[in-house]
Order: C-alpha cells, then sequence, then structure tokens
C-alpha cells in the first residue's frame, strides 16, 4: 500500500488558512486532473469548512506523494505561500491513512461528534474525484470501505444518536408538544441569528403559517418576505400570540418585553385550553419565565436548550470507545484485504510455474511407466521422476540463493528461504 | 364427545405470556436490542391468542365480574397489539398498556370461583339469552374499553406534562406520544365513551325497573359506581367544553373514572346470585 493523508484540520489550522484552501467545483476538477497528471497518483479531495485533505495513492514501487509536495501544490492552486501552508499539514501513511479516513467518515473526527454530514461530504468527494478520473483500485476500495464503517459504526453505537444542535432540540421540545403542524402558526419576535437557525428547523414542520413582528415594521416586512410569512405591527404583539402556537423570540430588547400579568390577561385568558410553546431565545430575554407550567404553556429559554445539546454531546461521547474499535477491527480487515489482493498476481504465476514443471515431468514418467516390466523397473522411474520434480522446484530458490552471494540482499534472502521453507537455524 | 387440547388453557398461560412481553419491553427501553422488541410481540401475540382460545371455551359472563374484567383485559390485549405494531411502534406504548392488562387479568383472577363452587343463578337476560340483557352488556363493555382508553392516554398524558414542565431532554427518556395527540386520544375516548355508557344505563335501569324490581338492588355498590362513574362523565364533558381547565385536571378526572370503572366491575351484580364466576 502507497497511501497518504494530507491536509489540515480545524486543531491544525486556523480559519483565516482553511478558507483560502477552500476548493470550489471548478478548481476541484482542475486541481484532481493535475494531481492525477503530474503525481501519477490516484486523488480524492476532501474539503468541507472544518477539514481540507487530500488522499493520495501511488503504485507500490513508486515513492510516495509527501506534505511538502502537497503544499506546494495547494500553494500554487490557491496563491497562498507553500511555507505557511506547510506547518499546518499532517501526513499519515498507509495503515493511518485508512484508520483516517474510516474516523473521518464515521463522524469521529467531527467537532461535533458523530455528526451525521460528514458521511455525505466523503461520499460527495469520492463522486467528484471518481467521475474526474481520479480514482484507482486503492481508493476505489478505500472509499466505499470508509462509508461502510461510517454506516456500521451509527448503527452499532450510539454516536449518532440524539440531536447536538440548539435549534433540533427546539424541534424536540415542539414534537413533546404537538402531533401535527399543518394547523399550526408560529409567531417570530425580532429577528436574531439564533432565531434564523431555529426557524429554518421549524419550517420543516410545514407549519399553516409564519407571523412576524418586529418594532421596526421595514424590518419586520423584509423579515416575513424571506420566511414567506407575515408581518405584524408591533402593537399587535399580544392578539398575534393569542394566534400562535409556536413562539420563536429574538428581540435586542433591555427589558421583558412580556411580564407576567400582561401575558395571563391579554393572550392566556383568549387561547382557551390551546396548548403554546415559546423559544425565548433573546438575551437578556423577552418572557417572564413564571408563566412556564408545561401545559398548556410551555417556555423555554437559550439555556434550556443548550443543556439539552450539551447532554447529547455527552452522550455521544460515551460511545467513541466502542466506535473507534469497530474502526480499529475494519483498518485490519482492509489492510489485509488489499495486501491479500495485491499478492493475487504473484501466488497465480506460483501456481502456474508448479503446474508447468509437473506436466513436464508427468507427461514423459507415465509414457515410461507404461513400458515397464517389473515392479522394481516401476518403482526406480517413479523415483526418478520425483526427484526431478524436486530438482526442478528448488533449481531456482537455491540459484538465486547462489548468484546473491557477496551481495548486500543475501542474507535476507536466506532468512526469506528459511522462512518460506520452514527450516531451522 | 373430544376434549380439545386447547381447552386446558389456563390464566396462567396467558397471564404470564402478558407479564413477560412486559418485562421485555421494560428492559427493551434501559437497554435497546431488536430481538427484545420481536421476543415481547411474539409473546404478546401467544397472550391474546390464548386468551381469545380461553374466552372462546368458557364463555365468562360478562355479567359477572370475573368474566367482565377478562373481556375488557382482553379488548385492552388487543388495543395493545394494534397500537405496538400500527400506530405506535416508536413509542413505549406496551409499557403503559400491558400493565392494566395483567392487573385485570390478575383481577379477574382474584374473582374466579373454586372448582366445587355452586352454579350461578344469572338471570336469562344478562347472559346474553335475552336481547336487551345483550344490548345492555354489550354498550357497558363498549363503555368500559373507552374508559379505559382514556385512562391509558390520561397516565401518558401527565408522564408527559411532568416531563415538558420540568424541561426533561427528551432524547434521554422514553419516547411518548404528543401531549396534543394525547389529548385527542383522551377527548375520543370520553366523547364516545360516554354515550355507550348513558345507553348501557338507561337500557339497564330499565329492565331493572321491569324485570328485577326490588327497591335495595338500586343501592347496590355496582349501580351507584356505574352512576358514580356516569356523574365524572358528565363532570368532564362540561370541564372540557365549557371551561378552561388545563389537560391535566381532565387527565385527572378520567382517572378517576376508571378507578370507580374497576369498582362497578367487581361489584357483583345485583342480579346475579352465588359464586362471582
Amino acid at each position: 500500500m502507497n497511501l497518504r493523508a494530507i491536509g489540515c484540520n480545524v486543531e491544525s489550522a486556523a480559519v483565516e488558512l482553511r478558507e483560502k484552501l477552500v476548493f470550489d467545483e471548478p478548481k476541484l476538477r482542475r486541481a484532481l486532473a493535475e494531481l492525477t497528471a503530474r503525481y501519477g497518483a490516484e486523488a480524492v479531495v476532501l474539503g468541507t469548512c472544518n477539514r481540507v485533505e487530500l488522499y493520495l495513492a501511488r503504485p507500490e514501487d513508486g515513492s510516495p506523494v509527501h506534505a511538502p509536495l502537497v503544499a506546494e501544490f495547494l500553494g500554487e492552486v490557491h496563491g497562498v505561500p507553500a511555507d505557511l501552508i506547510v506547518l499546518h499539514l499532517y501526513e499519515l501513511a498507509d495503515a493511518a491513512a485508512v484508520r483516517h479516513v474510516f474516523r473521518v467518515a464515521a463522524g469521529l473526527d467531527s467537532v461535533v461528534v458523530g455528526e451525521d454530514q460528514i458521511a455525505g461530504q466523503v461520499k460527495e468527494a469520492f463522486d467528484t474525484a471518481r467521475t474526474c478520473g481520479a480514482t484507482g483500485p486503492l481508493l476505489n476500495a478505500l472509499f466505499p470501505a470508509a462509508l461502510r464503517v461510517s454506516k456500521r459504526v451509527r448503527t452499532e453505537t450510539g454516536i449518532a444518536r440524539g440531536q447536538v444542535s440548539v435549534a433540533s432540540a427546539a424541534v424536540r421540545f415542539v414534537r413533546e408538544v404537538f402531533d401535527h403542524f399543518a394547523d399550526k402558526t408560529v409567531l417570530v419576535i425580532g429577528v436574531g441569528e439564533m432565531g434564523q437557525l431555529t426557524l429554518v428547523h421549524l419550517k420543516e414542520l410545514n407549519p399553516a403559517g409564519i407571523l412576524v413582528t418586529n418594532r421596526s415594521p421595514e424590518r419586520a416586512a423584509t423579515a416575513a418576505a424571506e420566511y414567506g410569512g407575515q408581518a405584524v405591527p408591533w402593537d399587535q404583539l399580544d392578539d398575534a400570540l393569542v394566534r400562535a402556537d409556536i413562539v420563536l423570540s429574538t428581540t435586542g430588547a433591555p427589558e421583558l418585553i412580556m411580564p407576567r400579568r400582561r401575558f395571563e390577561e391579554k393572550v392566556l385568558s383568549k387561547r382557551g385550553r390551546r396548548k403554546l410553546v415559546i423559544f425565548d431565545l433573546a438575551m437578556p430575554r423577552d418572557f417572564d419565565p413564571r408563566i412556564h407550567d408545561g401545559d398548556p404553556v410551555s417556555l423555554f429559554n437559550v439555556d434550556d436548550l443548550t443543556a439539552v445539546r450539551d447532554q447529547q454531546l455527552a452522550e455521544r461521547r460515551r460511545h467513541v470507545g466502542p466506535a473507534e474499535a469497530i474502526v480499529e477491527t475494519e483498518v485490519g480487515k482492509f489492510v489485509q484485504d488489499w495486501n491479500r489482493r495485491k499478492d493475487g498476481p504473484v501466488i497465480g504465476q506460483l501456481t502456474a510455474e508448479a503446474d508447468r514443471i509437473r506436466e513436464a515431468v508427468l507427461g514423459p514418467l507415465l509414457e515410461k511407466l507404461n513400458g515397464a516390466q517389473t515392479a522394481a523397473e516401476r518403482a526406480r522411474l517413479v523415483e526418478g521422476g520425483l526427484r526431478l520434480l524436486q530438482n526442478k522446484l528448488l533449481h531456482g530458490p537455491i540459484a538465486a540463493l547462489r548468484d546473491a552471494a557477496g551481495q548486500a540482499h543475501h542474507g535476507s534472502l536466506r532468512d526469506a528461504l528459511r522462512k518460506l521453507f520452514g527450516l531451522q537455524g | 364427545m373430544t376434549v380439545s387440547p386447547l381447552q386446558g388453557i389456563t390464566h396462567a398461560c396467558f397471564g404470564l405470556s402478558y407479564l413477560l412481553a412486559f418485562a421485555l419491553e421494560l428492559a427493551r427501553l434501559f437497554w435497546p436490542r431488536t430481538g427484545w422488541r420481536v421476543a415481547a410481540l411474539g409473546l404478546g401475540l401467544a397472550g391474546v391468542f390464548a386468551h381469545t382460545l380461553y374466552i372462546y371455551f368458557h364463555h365468562p359472563s360478562p355479567a359477572t365480574p370475573y368474566g367482565s374484567l377478562l373481556l375488557l383485559a382482553w379488548v385492552l390485549a388487543l388495543f395493545y397489539l394494534y397500537g405496538t405494531t400500527v400506530r405506535y411502534a416508536r413509542q413505549a406504548w406496551a409499557v403503559f398498556v400491558l400493565p392494566v392488562v395483567i392487573g385485570l387479568v390478575g383481577l379477574s383472577l382474584a374473582f374466579a370461583a373454586t372448582a366445587d363452587a355452586p352454579p350461578l343463578d344469572v338471570p336469562a337476560w344478562l347472559t346474553g339469552e335475552h336481547f336487551w340483557g345483550t344490548v345492555h352488556g354489550a354498550l357497558i363493555l363498549l363503555a368500559s374499553v373507552g374508559v379505559s382508553v382514556g385512562f391509558l392516554a390520561s397516565v401518558m398524558y401527565l408522564v408527559q406534562a411532568r416531563r415538558v414542565r420540568n424541561k426533561v431532554n427528551p432524547a434521554r427518556v422514553v419516547p411518548l406520544l404528543s401531549l396534543e395527540r394525547l389529548e385527542t386520544m383522551n377527548r375520543r375516548a370520553v366523547n364516545v365513551a360516554f354515550p355507550l355508557l348513558t345507553a348501557g344505563l338507561l337500557v339497564g335501569s330499565l329492565l331493572l325497573k321491569t324485570e328485577h324490581g326490588a327497591p335495595e338492588t338500586w343501592l347496590s355498590v355496582k349501580v351507584l359506581s356505574t352512576a358514580g362513574l356516569w356523574v365524572v362523565f358528565l363532570v368532564l364533558l362540561y370541564l372540557r367544553y365549557a371551561t378552561n381547565v388545563p389537560g391535566r385536571r381532565l387527565a385527572v378526572l378520567s382517572i378517576v373514572a376508571f378507578g370507580l370503572l374497576l369498582v362497578a366491575l367487581a361489584a357483583a351484580h345485583p342480579f346475579v346470585v352465588g359464586e362471582a364466576r
């Protein structure tokens, strides 16, 4: 195996460098063609927001591609000094490179351990390289194996279980309260960044409508247009809360926009028994925390959602050990299978040669045995035939050993023969 | 006349099947294994099969505590199978339904008469030989199913509401149906059970008056607890549709209704004389 994994990730390089090494689609295709042509290597380039990695495989008898060469190449492609890049590159060889791609695909090398996007990104990187004709026997075996390992790790351990973002934790809580969403209304108060991300997740539930309100009518109208919702004047906030089922609040107000008394008098009393889930993602908070009672009003703030996310991350980390064990087993299997595959042609040649020698001895021997009159004559012929077979089989190894006498590899050849024929001392 | 070996099925056959299925379902929540769900379902299925055969061969009378509890347990066992395999496979459905089924089977067993008990003197109309008796029994049994479903939904509702109130991470606890779904289930169960119960009580009252008019029968535990159940249902409907009482309180009332149902089913029928079998 002559494989290298060379690249940088969040741990080895700052975002300022990583963002300069990003490959867009045309640049990626050009780079793959160049890597194949320049180094005679199979190549896959994996680029995500957390890493840029090149997987390069060369023929067994070729010299491997090392990090400085890759730094030079990346420098040319992106217009960044190679000296700057090489300091942040790591290089993994053969089995270590196999282990690395397996860990990456399984999400074990991700910032959010067990995240599932990376498996798709690995697949995409491989598909692109394959369609560009940049892959060969080793990478064509390695990447599908990495995706299988990823699937196995996620299925057999709990590493990918649960949601690990604040937004997905919010959706999880919503699903504890509501069964269906086609008749539900989402109210967005303010247009904070975290609220936008959570709204993207909530929109996937396909609610009946989205209302947007803001102190600034212009901002409310812009946000409503962006989210596909309806703008509501700020002075109609109470009515909007009466209509809403799910509320997302992210204003920058310095004090509560919804004190308890106002909520109970202007909102709760008009809602009947309808349930309401409020996500108060503002800092300082927008809603009086005392309005939370779990039924019918549930109020979750940033800390509540972050706590859920952190619990899930901790839960995932418990499964890292078993996941690493699976990766290690699969690395062993892959390296063993690859070596076996590489030995195939040699074994074939050896068998064909032995067949040729056997036929060369057996044919004449059978002819002579037909003409033999006595048992003693037949025994003499068989012994002669077997001796000839023995001489022919041993001729090659013995001649090679004699020819190597005095040369540097003589000793290792002698040891190899001892090992091959099971000789003592 | 030949006797089928299936006639040898006893309470233990299906009771233990349900118990083992419950144990496996419970274990599965803590140590998830696909095989355990399959084994639990197999045991549950075997339990329902044995339960069905038992009812087929022994014809337990719905007029007796023993029979009515056993029949109700059977309907709920079907409900458990339907929920676990079709509707709520991902939720901890069995963990809530099976204990009720097991409890009802156990309670019916407690009412089972000894082998040498004297034969019952059950009026013909109550055992189903009389049309109105059959109607009365069927209506009460169906209403009982509704009350039981309402009870199950309410227990799950209270658990789920408590979790949401305490902001428990949903990923770290047993999956349950949403509050909205459980409330709908409870509402439908009550809406269906109330007219059935009302009709069943009316038919029963008419029969009581025309065919068994002893005044003391009106004050029997069965009649009083059933009337109490009906009143609780009336209050439930009023609170649900005429007030803004939180879902939690409605759930508690539904649980009280189930308690009254158990008393009503367990109480001796005023018309049945002899051992309660």
